[in-house]
């Protein structure tokens, strides 16, 4: 059954969605995860630039990575530590527990090790008679109730201070007040005996830098200093991708990776460690330190083509700060043991396909995540392909199979329109549509409209300009094509009367939910057919432009990554133009200001951020005469596409969580519209707020028709 | 000198303090005055300039508070060092644009001054500044050549902290609360 893997996820979310108080919890610290980075970036020279210096360093790292290992290895012997190289988790939980046993080891103080986690090394050790203390404040609170982290840098954020206060009392037997400052003046004198007296120093490794054979471990609170200095012996978790050859290197992700997480640049501590140091003077003192590489998967990752690209990851975080979803539900319900969206392709190459698609359904495909990522990692099209293999096995559930045939229902709809929008109304309907379908009854659809827009711009009868100055080629997508064809007009008839020869080449949609839900060979078989059409156009020396922002963010970004090999791909791309970047260009002569003392709140959908965040639709319209405010949250509405069409938790019901703040922002600003150029977002928006919803081209005069 | 103010700003931002000092002396007399405001009854010292060590030490010594400092026999540690409030060590050289103290120790009795005691004071002296985190990267693999068996470079950029709880801003969590810089200008 296809959809058994999701009956608990939606349990999940239904909890978390009625959970108000957690939920805002984690809206406020993912909120100023984003704006921290953000204004950080703003100081950082170069601002986002690292990214690429990072995806670039990354690559070639791994590229390089067994030769690297090497050298990482001899070099790390030569100063004097061990170093293991372990296959898979059960070959590291060994080596650590014979380590532990020869030194007859009792108490083992940890700092922050998420690879300890994906390992599960805790538990034998604990089983063997240590004990084990996490000495990262966020860790020791989990570990302190039995959980598992909640995002990958903030492990204990969705505990409130009272709660925190509560788990201290119960630790400690003695009553801890609620604030954080009491909370701390507990935990200092709780902890520091445990740094005094472990045998064993248990430590990650952030980086590991092969010329040297040094290891970088970075904190705020100088629990790995004292974790990795005083304990007599040192041992260090480090996954295999995490080591890169030089110095600079290794720099570059000390400073991308707290500057992606919280803005910070470094973390207030960090250690680089050779060798293993004495502790004082005197002989016989037995200091060690032991380094673990492990494997577990990821020399499988690195010969997986679509997967691989994971390996990148630095472990920030930033891309669980950004996500809407993970935004409402957290990282127990997204999430397995790595939560967020890059959780989603680590899960599946190191716990499991299963694993990893009990929450891959969660991905709503914003897009937002690959905007962020420090190494460019394209985690949208890597989750794409976890749900693909997922579906090929098990099949895809209902309403994703309708949403993904979505622009065959709106050519039905249209074809027998306007019958089909008395249906659309009718309450027995939608309520049959939502049980057959999966289409929730709550949601409001756009009318249908007939003749499509195709039709009608073949009919037109207005000529192109007789000396055009410019061709352009529309990309017209479902909406503008079956619900709103007036839009497509006025596009056209925008692009003409600024001297544009206007064709609409052979197209179907752009086939996105196919990218969305996980059917990645029918999305390439789409994007095959459309660039196989749209190429000529661009060969003729036609730009493309669309009036639907995914629509062009599948010709300018997706098209190219599903078809990596086509030359085809990348030219459409590259004659790819967001619409009104495209109408600033080639319109000019704004005497007029239809839209003079009009004062709008402009929304930027999630696949618009690529493409100029919206700023060119902004300037269009105040070279209208309008106001325009942008008003967002830093993710996205809530909508992703056709997610929020979907019945119940995991669709309109989340969607409807993920967009209410973005809902009373609108509402709190003093305009009289929202103008948005997705078609999606416009129906999400309009619901959510009951503010009309406007196309900036819909706000004109309706052109001559013709 | 602008990178000294770079610096100090950053620094100070992430809620350390910085001092200038005129030379050894000067800086020894600032250290004792940090000293009598955190009511030290002990003092742990790393390796620091002679001159330094020697005035600091008669101060302390006519204030009853007593120092220890290396060698550091093994057995008396950690106690020896997490018995005193106050630890005092030197960089080698300081990042102006990140606020950062870059220590370096082939011994961890040396490394824990700087860890376990609540205030941490760091001398650096005003010609050892560099601009940027990543002028660091060449300066650091120098320092791995040159000692070739163990050794520990520590970035250090303010007090210890913590946004575990709610995100919010906490010190003194586990490593020192307080944080001073004394740059020595030996002009």
């Amino acid at each position: 059954m296809s959809d058994e893997h999701i009956t608990k996820l939606k349990e999940d979310i239904q909890a978390a969605i009625a959970d108000p108080t957690r939920r805002e919890a984690l809206y406020t610290c993912m909120k100023r995860g984003r704006d921290q980075r953000a204004n950080a970036l703003l100081d950082w020279p170069g601002g986002a630039a690292f990214r690429e210096d990072v995806r670039a360093a990354k690559d070639r790292c791994l590229d390089q990575q067994d030769e690297l290992m090497q050298r990482f290895i001899a070099n790390a012997e030569q100063r004097g530590a061990k170093v293991f190289v372990a296959k898979d988790g059960p070959a590291a939980i060994e080596y650590v527990l014979n380590v532990a046993k020869k030194r007859g080891a009792k108490t083992v103080s940890k700092s922050k090790s998420l690879t300890t986690e994906e390992i599960e090394l805790n538990v034998p050790l604990e089983e063997a008679g240590l004990r084990v203390v996490e000495t990262d404040l966020g860790e020791l609170i989990i570990q302190l109730v039995d959980e598992r982290p909640y995002h990958l840098v903030f492990p204990s954020i969705h505990k409130t201070a009272k709660e925190v206060a509560e788990i201290f009392t119960k630790a400690t037997g003695k009553p801890v007040p609620n604030d954080i400052e009491s909370i701390m003046g507990v935990v200092r004198p709780y902890l520091r005996p445990i740094f005094l007296e472990s045998d064993i120093g248990l430590t990650g490794a952030n980086v590991g830098v092969a010329e040297t054979g040094a290891i970088a471990i970075e904190t705020n609170e100088g629990n790995a200093r004292l974790v990795s200095s005083i304990g007599d012996c040192h041992i260090c978790v480090m996954g295999m991708e995490k080591i890169v050859e030089t110095m600079e290197e290794a720099m570059l992700m000390v400073a991308a990776h707290p500057l992606s997480a919280t803005g910070q640049c470094p973390t207030t501590y960090v250690t680089w460690m050779a060798g293993r140091s004495p502790m004082g003077e005197g002989e016989g003192q037995e200091r060690e330190s032991h380094i673990v590489i492990l494997d577990n998967g990821r020399t499988a990752m690195r010969e997986d083509e679509r997967l691989k690209e994971a390996l990148r990851c630095i472990r920030c975080g930033a891309c669980m700060n950004i996500c809407p979803t993970y935004g409402v539900v957290g990282g127990h319900t997204f999430g397995h043991i790595y939560p967020g969206p890059i959780g989603i392709p680590w899960t599946a190459a190191v716990h499991g396909l299963d694993a990893a698609s009990t929450f891959s359904p969660l991905c709503i495909s914003c897009g937002l995540c690959k905007e962020i990522c420090p190494a460019e990692i394209d985690i949208p099209l890597i989750i794409a392909e976890v749900k693909h293999r997922h579906m090929k096995e098990h099949g895809a559930p209902k309403a994703d199979r309708t949403m993904m045939a979505a622009d065959r229902f709106a050519w039905l709809g249209s074809a027998t329109a306007p019958v089909s929008n008395w249906f659309l109304k009718n309450p027995l309907f939608r309520r049959v549509l939502e049980n057959v379908a999966g289409v929730d009854r709550r949601r409001t659809l756009p009318p249908f409209s007939r003749p499509t827009f195709t039709k009608q711009f073949a009919r037109r009868t207005v000529a192109q300009p007789a000396a055009p100055n410019r061709k352009v080629a529309l990309f017209i997508d479902v909406y503008a094509n079956y619900n709103a064809p007036k839009l497509g007009m006025a596009v056209v008839d925008h692009l003409m009367r600024a001297g544009c020869d206007v064709s609409v080449p052979k197209q179907t949609s752009s086939g996105y939910p196919y990218i969305a839900y996980g059917d990645l060979e029918k999305a390439g078989a789409v994007a095959r057919r459309n660039v196989a059409s749209m190429v000529l156009a661009a060969r003729e020396g036609r730009d493309i432009v669309s009036p639907e922002p995914t629509a062009a963010y599948a010709l300018k970004k997706s098209y190219p990554s599903l078809l990596p090999d086509s030359e085809d791909a990348r030219l459409v791309a590259d004659h790819t133009y967001e619409l009104f970047e495209y109408l600033l260009m080639v319109q000019n002569g704004h005497d007029a200001q239809p839209l003079k003392g009009r004062r709008f709140g402009f929304h930027c959908s999630c696949h618009q951020r690529p493409l100029g965040s919206g700023e060119a639709a902004m300037e269009w319209l105040r070279k209208q005469g309008a106001e325009v405010e942008l008003i967002e949250t830093g993710t996205c509405c809530g909508m992703g596409g056709t997610f929020g069409l979907k019945a119940g938790p995991l669709g309109y019901d989340l969607s409807q969580a993920v967009g209410q703040h973005l809902f009373e922002a609108f509402l709190e600003a003093d305009i009289e519209a929202i103008v948005s150029e997705s078609s999606v977002c416009a129906i999400q928006l309009a619901e959510g707020t009951g503010i009309p919803v406007i196309h900036p081209l819909e706000l004109l005069q309706p052109p001559q028709q013709g | 000198m602008e990178l000294i103010q770079q610096f100090a700003k950053r620094f100070e931002s992430l809620k350390g303090v910085v001092h200038t000092a005129s030379g050894d002396g000067d800086a020894a007399r600032i250290a004792l005055s940090i000293c009598a405001d955190a009511s030290a009854r002990a003092v742990a010292l790393s390796h620091v300039p002679r001159p330094f060590q020697a005035t600091f030490a008669e101060g302390c010594r006519d204030s009853g508070v007593t120092v220890v400092a290396p060698p550091y026999p093994h057995d008396t540690l950690p106690g020896a060092i997490d018995g005193a409030q106050v630890g005092v060590s030197m960089a080698r050289f300081a990042i102006a644009q990140t606020g950062t103290l870059v220590e370096v120790d082939v011994d961890d009795a040396c490394r824990i001054v700087s860890c376990l005691p609540r205030t941490h004071i760091c001398l650096v002296r005003n010609a050892d500044f560099v601009a940027e985190l990543y002028d660091a990267a060449p300066r650091l693999r120098t320092l791995f050549q040159e000692n070739e068996r163990n050794c520990v470079v520590s970035f250090i950029s303010g007090p210890s902290r913590t946004g575990d709880i709610e995100m919010k801003l906490t010190l003194g969590v586990h490593g020192p609360e307080q944080a001073h810089v004394i740059v020595i200008d030996d002009a």
